[in-house]
């Protein structure tokens, strides 16, 4: 304790000698010096919860033009930090943790299973936490990952599940079905008291771009406040915050357009830069493995960004069709929601309505990736572009239906 | 509160089928099935709050009345129907029914009240799902990926050979091998594992689609199961003691054990078609057989037909025969003397291969030799056309007191002359072994050169075209009396025994990828006995006919991998260590690598020095999703290491 003290003080002077007055430096002292402190999360957590403004959180690309003379200062400070996490860590607990064990809660879904593929070809050991359910995420086994069971909103579940893990990896969020509150916000809650409570060493979590300027969508508002109450645990966290996925353009449009059938789109001038979830992936676990992401809130954004005629453009492009495209006012989303929203058994599907105010908003849901891409340590050639991802599944589907001898019209495989 | 009313709502929809299911009439259910297939009553929706009118709902309504029953009833698979939704529908459902409630063409299985109930469902999820998804940035469901997205051909990790290849990793449950089965998992291979015991403790180790033979390396006959059916083997076992007993057993008998467990499979297999395995080696000679010997001459000739030569002209001689000793097998020995300047003596045979087979399709010989710890030369001739003078392409080989195998791949063969073209195995018509002692001093040796030319005297400046007349006469190897005495061995006598001449199979990939080590990491007191077995293993593996791939490893980490440089080399010059997952990413990338085929090499990290200090030039940095480091970095290095 004595050491960390000592690292501390000299990391503070170094920073006070070089007249550092970098946002970020000052947060970690803040957050240092909370540190030994009881958590005081719970009343962030329920003002943040009320629509209270929640702490304000250094951007990632501010920290990224940090100038030469800073990096001193920033280098002790990861030390300090990893100092921090070291000596929290044998209070904690007896055994020290392999840093290759890490669980990945969500991993069933869109992001979760390319996150536990990526991992597991890094060559860690995945543990992933799964809803007790009679078919249970038995391609997660198939793969190499072991399973625990547990539920986010049974928080008596999750204390087993992180014993002996190094990093959590959170990209869990509720099912369309269920109250958006439930998951995403109790229950994560519930998870990051416990990754607190057991030592957990890394905390990733997955945000949504731009989720502090929209207060009016339940979900982005909830993903806000999580990041202030992470933020305020003192756990050693990574926010990355994303922007849309390209997987879920092949079941809205990929998949419609060659079938023929009516494509729904909006006429909302908003673009989004949609990622690969597997670059995602690919991120997320390099985003790990760098210090320079520790405490930090990171966008993750693809290539370009796009509207959703240019999409069902693309679409029909590569399908080499034209599409029943069937145009929904952004009115109607709004109306719907405010139908919905009347009945108290329908705010769950008007949460769901909700982003229809983002796109009402005329925003580009990007962000530059440069900085990013220099700190991951990756290269911003090998991203997939959507014009690519879109080409290689009409390539791969209009070759699967050649090798079938199947006309388009026949349905069924075309995810 | 949310959640109470959704609890109910499920049950009660469930119910009102459930009704019908038992043969009671349901009019609701009926009416809406007659209505449906009436254009005009999608007015009814108007009235109702739901939005739809302006998305074609009546139109797409009609359209999905139309096809059979039954090819989309799959109404169950809507597991993610909200309670919403339902609640939706059942208002839909009331408000239709309304307006027509006696109207008559009807089959039976439209008036199912059952499906009509599924489908009603399922056209509002889709609506509803459609809805949504337009007001959703972040997520898909996760029913809207399989096979294509996920495992299929758009994963980046897929490779297109995985799918036909199958793979046996001994040393699954071990640092490499828990990753390396991973590895192979995520492209697609199918894989096998060889454990030692089948308790759950180990097959929890394990994925569980990994099919899992019982077996030790160290024992040949638990093998034969473990290599049925594979393509490919990768071998990253470890002796589980520092026990020399243990250490020869696992890492040089386990290797040669597996190694011959697979060429034993593949020959079975080759059989099995009445032909001969791709994999297997040809003989090309067997001294085990009294007849070979008669296929076999003696030549000899001086290298450079200068004035030395004639000066020193000690003489030189030869003999072939066969060895016969107690219980072992016969060998072919080749022993004599060579005391002129320049000269040489060999035994030649012309080639002759099985029917149907050509050297073309070999990539090298294997000899197994007693020598004297002299170097002896191989030597190929080809013709320069039918019937013209042959050109040489000469292999020197060391020997040692014992027997050994040694590998003489084609590509190591030099050319007698510069302006000779290089190899083509497919033109050679002789083989010779050769012997000609080291040309310095040699004039000193004359003084005790002993003139005794017992039987066949070969003279030194024979022209090679009439030696061999000239030893046709002569009758073969039986006939000699032992030349020298044994003891006898100056550098000017030689002894070697032969027992067999194979040709090594060419390919295209690794067969066999072997794990090895460079020592680094093992304790002082153990490192020479575990670097020998290690090296034995990889000896075996190499004289095995397979084409192999040998990775040693710096110390290895238990940490993530492909996040730092590697370095590959070979030589024993690495310092730094490695992660077992960047050892298992080699060995993967090696599977389908034909640089890395008969290849042997050590790999570790980068050393990082001070910034900008890099002792190592980037080979190749490829911005490509499939990033082979593998191929640019082997391809400089050394074959047939």
């Amino acid at each position: 304790m004595a050491a960390t003290m000592h690292a501390c003080r000299c990391s503070l002077q170094t920073g006070a000698s070089l007249g550092l007055t970098s946002q970020r430096t000052t947060r970690h002292q803040e957050s240092f010096a909370a540190l030994p402190k009881p958590v005081k999360s719970e009343a962030v957590g329920r003002s943040a919860f009320l629509g209270a403004p929640a702490a304000k959180h250094g951007q990632f690309r501010n920290d990224m033009a940090v100038p030469q003379q800073a990096r001193v200062g920033k280098v002790s400070d990861a030390r300090k930090v990893q100092c921090a996490a070291a000596s929290t860590a044998a209070v904690m607990s007896g055994t020290p943790v392999r840093n290759t064990s890490i669980l990945v809660v969500g991993a069933t879904g869109t992001l979760g299973r390319q996150i536990v593929r990526r991992a597991l070809d890094e060559g860690y050991d995945v543990r992933c936490l799964v809803r007790p359910r009679p078919v249970s995420a038995e391609f997660l086994r198939e793969w190499g990952a072991t399973t625990v069971q547990g539920d986010l909103t049974k928080p008596e579940s999750l204390p087993a599940a992180l014993v002996g893990i190094h990093t959590v990896i959170d990209c869990a969020t509720g099912r369309p079905e269920e109250p958006i509150r439930k998951v995403d916000w109790d229950g994560k809650v519930a998870l990051i008291q416990c990754a607190k409570a057991l030592g957990i060493q890394r905390y990733v979590f997955f945000s949504i771009h731009n989720c502090d300027k929209h207060p009016e969508v339940p979900l982005m508002e909830i993903k806000r406040c999580t990041e202030a109450y992470l933020a305020d645990s003192g756990l050693d966290y990574t926010v990355l915050r994303l922007c849309g996925f390209m997987q879920g353009l092949i079941s809205q449009y990929a998949v419609p357009v060659l079938e023929e059938k009516a494509v729904w789109g909006t006429d909302a001038p908003t673009r989004i830069a949609y990622t690969d979830a597997q670059d995602v992936a690919k991120w997320t676990l390099a985003a790990l493995r760098s210090e320079k992401f520790e405490k930090q809130v990171a966008t993750l954004a693809g290539p370009r960004a796009f509207t959703t005629q240019e999409i069902i453009a693309l679409c029909e492009r590569f399908a080499g069709q034209d599409a029943k495209v069937t145009t929904v006012p952004l009115g109607i989303l709004r109306v719907t929601r405010a139908i919905t929203r009347l009945f108290q058994w329908t705010t769950d599907a008007a949460d769901r309505l909700a982003f229809s105010e983002v796109l009402t908003s005329d925003t580009v849901f990007s962000a530059p990736m440069t900085e990013t891409f220099k700190a991951l340590g990756v290269d911003p050639l090998e991203t997939t572009t959507l014009e690519k991802y879109l080409q290689e599944y009409y390539g791969q589907i209009l070759k699967k239906l050649k090798d079938l001898k199947a006309g388009s019209r026949q349905g069924d495989f075309y995810i | 509160m949310a959640l109470n009313s959704a609890a109910k709502v499920r049950p009660a929809a469930s119910w009102s089928h459930q009704l019908t299911l038992e043969g009671r009439r349901c009019s609701q259910c009926n009416a809406f099935a007659v209505d449906s297939r009436k254009p005009g009553t999608a007015n009814s929706l108007r009235n109702h709050t739901f939005p739809s009118r302006h998305l074609g709902v009546p139109q797409r309504l009609s359209e999905r009345r139309k096809p059979a029953p039954g090819v989309r009833a799959s109404g169950e698979q809507n597991g993610a129907d909200t309670a919403v939704k339902e609640k939706e529908e059942e208002k839909v459902v009331q408000e239709r029914a309304k307006p027509t409630e006696e109207d008559a063409q009807l089959t039976l299985s439209d008036i199912n009240p059952v499906s009509l109930g599924r489908r009603s469902r399922e056209f509002f999820n889709d609506v509803w799902k459609r809805l949504t998804d337009l007001g959703q940035l972040t997520r898909s469901s996760p029913s809207d990926v399989d096979t294509v997205l996920i495992g299929g051909p758009m994963c980046e990790f897929t490779i297109p050979d995985a799918a036909f290849t199958t793979v046996l990793v001994a040393g699954a449950t071990g640092r490499v091998g828990r990753i390396l089965v991973r590895k192979l998992l995520l492209r697609g291979y199918t894989v096998k594992a060889l454990v030692r015991s089948s308790d759950e403790a180990t097959l929890e180790k394990l994925p569980t689609v990994v099919q899992h033979v019982v077996g030790d390396i160290g024992d040949p006959t638990t093998l034969s199961k473990a290599v049925e059916g594979v393509n490919k083997i990768i071998c990253c076992t470890r002796a589980t003691s520092m026990l020399s007993g243990d250490l020869t057993r696992v890492e040089q008998q386990g290797v040669a054990n597996l190694a011959k467990a697979f060429l034993d499979y593949n020959h079975r297999l080759a059989q099995k078609r009445a032909g001969k395995s791709a994999r297997s080696k040809v003989t090309l000679a067997r001294f085990s057989k009294e007849s070979t010997l008669d296929e076999w001459d003696l030549r000899d000739g001086v290298e450079d037909e200068d004035i030395l030569g004639k000066l020193y002209d000690g003489g030189m001689d030869a003999e072939l025969e066969l060895t016969e000793r107690e219980g072992e097998r016969s060998m072919g020995l080749f022993q004599g003397y060579v005391y002129t300047r320049g000269g040489f003596v060999e035994m030649t045979t012309e080639l002759k291969l099985p029917e149907g087979v050509s050297l073309s399709r070999f990539e090298g010989l294997l000899i197994r030799v007693c020598g004297d710890g002299k170097p002896y030369t191989f030597v190929l001739e080809m013709e320069k056309w039918e019937g013209g003078p042959p050109m040489e392409y000469t292999y020197k080989f060391p020997t040692r007191v014992g027997y050994a195998r040694v590998r003489l791949p084609f590509s190591d063969f030099r050319p007698g002359s510069p302006d000779q073209p290089p190899l083509d195995p497919a033109q050679v018509k002789r083989m010779s072994i050769r012997f000609e002692p080291k040309k310095v001093r040699a004039p000193m040796m004359l003084a005790g050169a002993p003139a005794q030319k017992k039987k066949k005297v070969m003279a030194g400046r024979v022209d090679p075209m009439q030696a061999i007349a000239e030893i046709d006469t002569s009758s073969e190897g039986p006939e000699f009396v032992p030349g020298a005495t044994e003891t006898d061995l100056g550098s000017n006598r030689f002894k070697l025994e032969v027992d067999f001449i194979k040709a090594l199979p060419a390919g295209e990939e690794p067969d066999f990828i072997l794990v090895s080590c460079t020592g680094a990491g093992v304790e002082e007191e153990d490192r020479e006995k575990v670097l020998r077995a290690k090296l034995a293993g990889e000896q075996s593996l190499r004289n095995s006919g397979l084409g192999y791939t040998i990775v040693r490893p710096g110390p290895l980490l238990e940490e993530p991998g492909g996040s730092r440089a590697l370095v590959f080399d070979q030589g024993n010059r690495i310092t730094q260590s490695i992660s077992c997952a960047d050892v298992a990413d080699v060995c993967v990338k090696a599977l389908h690598d034909g640089t890395a085929r008969n290849k042997s090499f050590e790999v570790c990290y980068e050393y990082t020095s001070e910034q900008g200090q890099g002792l190592y030039e980037l080979v190749a940095h490829l911005p490509d999703k499939s990033n082979n480091y593998l191929t640019p970095a082997l391809a400089l290095l050394e074959k047939n290491t």
